[in-house]
C-alpha cells in the first residue's frame, strides 16, 4: 500500500507499475506469440535473419507437415484419453478416501493420514527405476495401463479435499446421522453438492499435471501409437528432416488448448494455488 | 467393541483401500526396491550382483557425478535468488491499487500451466544462434552474438533463464496470497507513524512476508533440483556435459545405458538432497497448507 503521498502523485505512480507490469506480462508471454507466429510462416521465412515480426502471409505448411510426418492426432487422441482417465479417477478415489478422513471415526486414521501426506515429500525421480521395473513386469509397457494407473489417487488431492470437506459444518453431519442416511448416500446427497468448486479444482490440477507431464510417458512409451502429446514433440524435434515452422505448429497445438482452457477456469485454479500453496 | 465403531472401522479402511493399493505399489515398494537396487549391479539382463557401497563410492570419484552436481548447484543457485527477488517485486507491486490485477495475474501464469516440453522447443528457437530472435536483439543494441545451446556455460545459462521464466509466475501469485494476508492494522498504524513507502516495504512488507518467501524458496530449490525436461528437449545434457543436470544424468544412467545400480544410488543420493530441504521447511517453515 501507498502512502502519505497526495492523490494526483499517487495516480502517477499506480500508472508507472502498471505500465511496468503491462510490459513485463507482455514480455514473459513473447515466447507464445513468437511460436504461433512462426508455426503460420514458410519454412524459408522461420530462418530469416533479421527475423519477420508476422508472417509475410499466413501458411499452414507447418501444420500440414507435422500431420504427414507422425500421427499427431494419435499423440493428441492418447493424451486426452490419460489426462483424463487421471482427472476423473482422482477425483473419484481421491474424495472417497477424503471423506473417510474428514467423516469417519476410524482406527488408525491419524497415522494412516501423516503416511499419505508423507508421499508427497518423495519426489517421483528417485521411485522411477522401481516404478519402470514394476509396469514392465506386469507388461504393461506401451500401454495405457501404464501412463494412468500409477496416477489414479494421489495425496495432495486427498489432502486438498478433506480440508474442504472438514469445512463443512458438522450440523449437517448430524442432520445425516440421525436420518440413517448411509454413509456413502451422505457423501453423494450432501458432501458432492457442497464440494463442486474442490472437486472441480482437484481434476483440473490432475489433468494438466498429467498433460503436460514427461519423465513418466517418456520412459514407458516407445511404439509411436502409444506416444503422449509432449513425447511425439521431442519425437518430431528428433526427426532430422524438421523445419521451425512445423516444430512451432506442433507446440503450438500442444500449448493453445491448455492456455485457452485456462482462460475459463482460471480463477478456479488460482485461488487454489493461493489457498493450498502447493503444487503447480 | 460396538457394532457401530466396528462398521465404522470397516468403511474407513475400505474407503482408503483403493490409495493403499496404489501408495504401496507404485511409492512405498519402489522406495525400498530402489534403495536394495542400489546396492547391487544390474543391468536388467543379467542377475543382480551385491556389490555394497560400490555404487555409492563409484559416484563421488566419478567425474562425470561431480560434474553432474556441478551443474545442478549452479542451476540453483542461477535460478533460485533470481527467481524469488523477482517475484517478491512482482508481488509487491501487483499489491498496490492497479488496475487490471486478474488480467495481470493470469498473464503471469501462462508460462507455469503451459508443457515445459512445448516451451523448451520454442526456446531452442529463440536462443538459435544464426537466425534466433535472441540473438537479433542482442546484435540489433550492438553487443556481439551468443552461442547460447553450442556452448557449456552459455548453455547452463539460457537453461536457467528457461527456469526462471517457467517458475516466476507461480512464486508471485504465492507470495501475493501472503501479501493479502497481511493484516491491513500494520499499514495503517505505520501511516499513522508517518512512515514513506520504502519504509513500510521494509519494515513491514518483507518481514511479515517472511515466512512465505522462506516457503517459497525451499519450494524452488527443489523444483530446480528436479530439473529434466527442458534439458531433454534443448541440450540433451551438452554440450560437453555443461548441462548435465542431476535428474539427466540419473535418466541417462538408468535408461540409456541400463546400469540400474549405479542410477538407483544417484536417486538415492538425489532423494536426500531434497530431502533436506524439505525437512528444513517441515522445521522452520510456518505450515502454508491450510484450506479455510
Amino acid at each position: 500500500m501507498l502512502i502519505s503521498r497526495s492523490n494526483r502523485k499517487q495516480k502517477i505512480y499506480i500508472f508507472i507499475i502498471e505500465i511496468f507490469l503491462l510490459i513485463f506480462v507482455l514480455l514473459i508471454n513473447l515466447p507464445f506469440f513468437w511460436m504461433i507466429s512462426a508455426s503460420f510462416k514458410m519454412k524459408d521465412e522461420v530462418l530469416a535473419f533479421p527475423p519477420t515480426v508476422f508472417p509475410s502471409r499466413i501458411n499452414l505448411g507447418g501444420y500440414i507437415y507435422i500431420w504427414t510426418l507422425v500421427p499427431f492426432a494419435r499423440y493428441f487422441l492418447n493424451s486426452i484419453i490419460v489426462s483424463v482417465s487421471i482427472a476423473i479417477s482422482k477425483i473419484i478415489l481421491s474424495s472417497i478416501a477424503a471423506f473417510a478422513f474428514a467423516k469417519i471415526p476410524f482406527k488408525g486414521k491419524d497415522t494412516i493420514f501423516y503416511i499419505f501426506l508423507g508421499t508427497m515429500m518423495i519426489p517421483f525421480e528417485v521411485i522411477v527405476i522401481p516404478n519402470y521395473i514394476i509396469v514392465s513386469g506386469l507388461h504393461w509397457l506401451d500401454t495405457y495401463w501404464a501412463l494412468i494407473i500409477p496416477f489414479v489417487v494421489g495425496a495432495f488431492s486427498i489432502f486438498l479435499l478433506r480440508q474442504f470437506f472438514m469445512g463443512i459444518p458438522r450440523d449437517l453431519d448430524d442432520a445425516a446421522e440421525i436420518d440413517g442416511a448411509g454413509k456413502l448416500k451422505y457423501l453423494f446427497s450432501i458432501i458432492y453438492p457442497l464440494s463442486k468448486p474442490a472437486l472441480l479444482t482437484v481434476g483440473l490440477y490432475a489433468f494438466l499435471a498429467s498433460w503436460n507431464s514427461f519423465l513418466w510417458p517418456l520412459i514407458v512409451t516407445n511404439k509411436d501409437e502409444m506416444r503422449v502429446i509432449q513425447i511425439g514433440l521431442k519425437a518430431l524435434q528428433d526427426s532430422w528432416m524438421i523445419e521451425w515452422n512445423a516444430l512451432t505448429a506442433a507446440s503450438t497445438l500442444a500449448t493453445v488448448p491448455i492456455i485457452i482452457l485456462f482462460f475459463f477456469v482460471q480463477k478456479q485454479f488460482l485461488e487454489g494455488i493461493s489457498i493450498t500453496g502447493l503444487k503447480a | 467393541m460396538g457394532l457401530r465403531e466396528r462398521r465404522n472401522n470397516l468403511m474407513g479402511w475400505l474407503f482408503i483401500s483403493p490409495p493403499i493399493i496404489v501408495f504401496s505399489v507404485f511409492i512405498f515398494a519402489p522406495m525400498i526396491v530402489a534403495l536394495v537396487i542400489s546396492f547391487h549391479k544390474w543391468n536388467l539382463l543379467s542377475p543382480m550382483r551385491f556389490v555394497g557401497f560400490k555404487n555409492y563410492i563409484k559416484m563421488f570419484h566419478s567425474d562425470s557425478f561431480l560434474n553432474s552436481l556441478r551443474v545442478s548447484i549452479i542451476y540453483v543457485l542461477g535460478t533460485v535468488p533470481t527467481t524469488v527477488i523477482m517475484a517478491i517485486i512482482l508481488a509487491i507491486l501487483m499489491n498496490q491499487q492497479i488496475h487490471g490485477l486478474s488480467f495481470f495475474r493470469i498473464m503471469i501464469y501462462l508460462p507455469v500451466i503451459t508443457s515445459m516440453a512445448a516451451a523448451a522447443i520454442v526456446f531452442q528457437y529463440l536462443f538459435e544462434p544464426n537466425f534466433g530472435l535472441i540473438n537479433f536483439v542482442l546484435a540489433s543494441i550492438g553487443l556481439p552474438k551468443m552461442k547460447w545451446l553450442n556452448d557449456p556455460n552459455q548453455a547452463l545459462f539460457a537453461l536457467i533463464l528457461v527456469g526462471i521464466w517457467k517458475r516466476v509466475g507461480y512464486n508471485t501469485i504465492i507470495l501475493l496470497a501472503g501479501l493479502q494476508g497481511i493484516p491491513s492494522v500494520y499499514y495503517e498504524a505505520a501511516k499513522i507513524d508517518g512512515a514513506n513507502t520504502s519504509q513500510v516495504i521494509r519494515k513491514i512488507t518483507i518481514p511479515l512476508l517472511s515466512p512465505v518467501t522462506f516457503f517459497v524458496t525451499v519450494m524452488q530449490i527443489i523444483a530446480s533440483l528436479k530439473v529434466f525436461t527442458s534439458i531433454v528437449v534443448m541440450t540433451e545434457g551438452g554440450p560437453a556435459g555443461g548441462t548435465d543436470a542431476i535428474p539427466y544424468y540419473l535418466y541417462r544412467n538408468a535408461f540409456v545405458y541400463h546400469k540400474m545400480g549405479y542410477a538407483s544410488a544417484v536417486a538415492y543420493v538425489l532423494f536426500a538432497i531434497i530431502f533436506i530441504f524439505t525437512l528444513l521447511q517441515f522445521r522452520f517453515g510456518e505450515k502454508r497448507v491450510h484450506y479455510q
